[in-house]
């Protein structure tokens, strides 16, 4: 079996507001092997990108991390303090975002930024050396005329070029894990295929184990090996991207697929009836359960667990529960 | 000076949905906003009902607005946070008077409400008490309520989550059907597009590339750009994987300085001495039409 870089492990993250508690990420385990893809699945508000920015160290008040443990190379992140982990954030570990624009100092050179990601983590390089890696990166995320572009400022660049930017600067450090938060989203579809294939690539040569957040199930089944459907702040369905996309188990996941336009048929497009559920006033029992077309009465009163549907393919459902677990 | 949109002729026939299919900066947006004079075309004509609505007055103009209704991309952006929701459906009934006192305008606007799936209990809320989703019914109830012919439909799902967005599109076109609308619908997903509409136009820098029936253009694209456009949307299928040759290399030329003859030329690997010298004009190639010098065989 290949080696885990990153486990979490019953993960809590709450907010607290005014209005009362949010656990936007409630008790989530996702595991990322060593040089795999691995994506995160769902709908706004279902706690994605929340336990990336968890594992990041990234939540602001009022949100925190109530429990759970996040293992990256053997340390646990959560243990550590803020220095200790900033001297992996951007370093072993590294994260884009979906709004190029908004991620980048729009009065600091594109090169200069990407320059003090450098230096901060390698003390001994010099400021020429550190120039010409940039330089060596832009030209490998296919940024044309690197060394121009260096000077360059946020604002003079196309989004798909700002994109590749902020990948050099993620990868400027050879990072073990990279944490993509939609990063595709804001971007338009021949870019899209341009990006992707760049990550693809940049994973295949360096061997970087990527965690792609994203609500696209096309992105996912053509760039991730393993796959966690998440709803309502809980994983609903985990497994290999091959298993879940032919053999889908749980309803909202099947659901979500059969809503997705496929640019083949024209037959009705299915509709999960309601909508995502508020956080405050969470259902009673399964969190799917008021929308779910199999509910049964056991559904409104009681919380599923995981159940193994197949080898590696878990569900969290009651029509997947195995007789002998009785 | 940004040449938007630039010597664009297409027809819209009744009942059917168009879609105006490209990246940013393709025009769509602004071809959408000229159809209701939103923004004015430079050059060239509009004829709605066989009638030249460019020409039209001002007050000519509201006349035309009881027939023609835009629904918009972003449901937080384009409704009033102040306005209940009968104020918001409400507001073209009175503007119009179309409705004979109010107990009439009550009764149109839960009707109204009731159509597009939203309890018209609901009718004292405000647009913060709904989820984007149904922010988005409530636009297009204010879009319906004048039984207009023709919708404008700029982006009206992209702002929305996948299980929401099924839900809309299944209502856009339950309305459609119910109600004999013809929608000229904006959209960058080509998925989306492919679901709802019966023709699509396939745009490229302010110009169109392609225009013909749905099935046919998703079948074989003759533009080398609509191909490359349908290749780059990454397929549900995790066995069929995207190859290199499949993607488009370069970036989106500037509108400001477009490159000469064949806009697209600059990206195409089909490009030959001709695209460079000479624009390429629109051409009927059996049901289709093509703006390339060569199309795809």
């Amino acid at each position: 079996m290949e080696e885990k870089l990153l486990q979490i492990q019953d993960l809590r993250t709450t907010f607290y507001t005014r209005e009362g508690q949010v656990h936007a990420v409630d008790g989530v385990s996702i595991e990322i092997h060593e040089g795999e893809c691995t994506g995160i699945v769902g709908e706004s508000g279902c706690g994605k990108s929340m336990t990336a920015m968890s594992v990041m160290g990234l939540l602001k008040k009022p949100g925190r991390v109530d429990g759970g443990s996040i293992w990256f190379e053997g340390q646990d992140l959560t243990a550590m303090t803020p220095r200790e982990r900033r001297k992996i954030l951007g370093n072993r570990i590294s994260m884009i975002f979906q709004e190029p624009m908004t991620s980048l100092n729009p009065v600091m050179t594109v090169g200069r930024q990407v320059r003090e990601a450098l230096l901060l983590h390698n003390r001994q390089m010099t400021r020429a050396e550190a120039r010409d890696r940039v330089i060596q990166s832009f030209e490998l995320v296919g940024i044309p005329d690197a060394a121009k572009r260096y000077g360059e400022y946020p604002h003079q660049l196309s989004g798909g070029l700002r994109q590749r930017v902020m990948i050099a600067m993620a990868m400027a450090c050879d990072p073990r894990l990279l944490i993509a938060d939609e990063p595709t989203t804001a971007l338009d579809v021949t870019i899209e295929a341009q990006i992707l294939h760049l990550m693809k690539q940049l994973q295949e040569e360096k061997g970087t184990a990527v965690m792609m957040i994203t609500h696209n199930l096309g992105v996912v089944a053509q760039f991730c090996t393993r796959l966690y459907v998440m709803y309502a702040g809980k994983v609903i369905e985990s497994g290999t991207v091959q298993e879940i996309f032919k053999h889908v188990c749980h309803p909202y996941t099947d659901g979500l697929m059969r809503s997705v336009p496929d640019m083949k048929s024209k037959e009705r497009l299915y509709n999960i009836r309601g909508m995502v559920p508020n956080m405050l006033r969470l259902p009673r029992g399964c969190r799917f359960c008021p929308r779910c077309q199999y509910s049964m009465a056991r559904c409104f009163r009681e919380e599923p667990e995981l159940y193994e549907a197949a080898p590696g393919h878990f569900v969290r459902c009651f029509l997947f529960e195995k007789e002998e677990g009785k | 000076m940004v040449h938007a949109v630039s010597g664009v002729s297409l027809e819209i026939y009744k009942g059917e949905t168009l879609s105006l299919v490209g990246e940013s900066g393709c025009g769509k947006s602004t071809l959408g906003r000229m159809m209701m004079r939103l923004i004015e075309p430079t050059e060239g004509q509009i004829f709605f009902e066989g009638k030249d609505i460019t020409a039209f007055s001002e007050s000519q103009m509201i006349q035309v607005y009881k027939k023609i209704q835009m629904i918009f991309q972003d449901p937080y952006a384009s409704l009033d946070p102040r306005m209940k929701v009968r104020d918001l459906i409400g507001e073209p009934l009175l503007t119009h008077r179309v409705c004979a006192g109010k107990e009439e305008t009550d009764q149109r606007i839960k009707e109204l409400m009731h159509m597009v799936g939203i309890r018209p209990e609901l009718i004292d809320r405000y647009p913060h008490q709904f989820s984007g989703g149904q922010r988005q019914r409530i636009g297009i109830a204010r879009a319906l309520a004048l039984n207009p012919r023709l919708i404008v439909c700029d982006e009206p799902v992209s702002a929305l989550d996948v299980s929401i967005q099924s839900q809309i599109l299944n209502l856009l076109k339950d309305l459609q059907q119910e109600f004999d609308l013809t929608y000229l619908f904006i959209s960058h997903d080509l998925g989306v597009v492919h679901y709802i509409s019966d023709r699509v136009c396939v745009m490229f820098l302010g110009k169109i590339c392609e225009i013909g029936e749905t099935g046919e253009i998703y079948e074989k694209p003759l533009h080398p750009y609509t191909r490359f456009l349908l290749q780059a949307v990454p397929d549900m299928d995790p066995e069929k994987v995207q190859k290199r040759e499949q993607i488009l290399t370069g970036e989106i030329p500037s509108a400001v300085n477009p490159p000469s003859g064949c806009r697209f030329r600059t990206r195409c690997p089909y490009a030959g001495d001709i695209c460079r010298d000479k624009e390429p004009e629109i051409r009927q190639l059996g049901d289709r039409k093509v703006a390339c010098h060569f199309p795809l065989g």
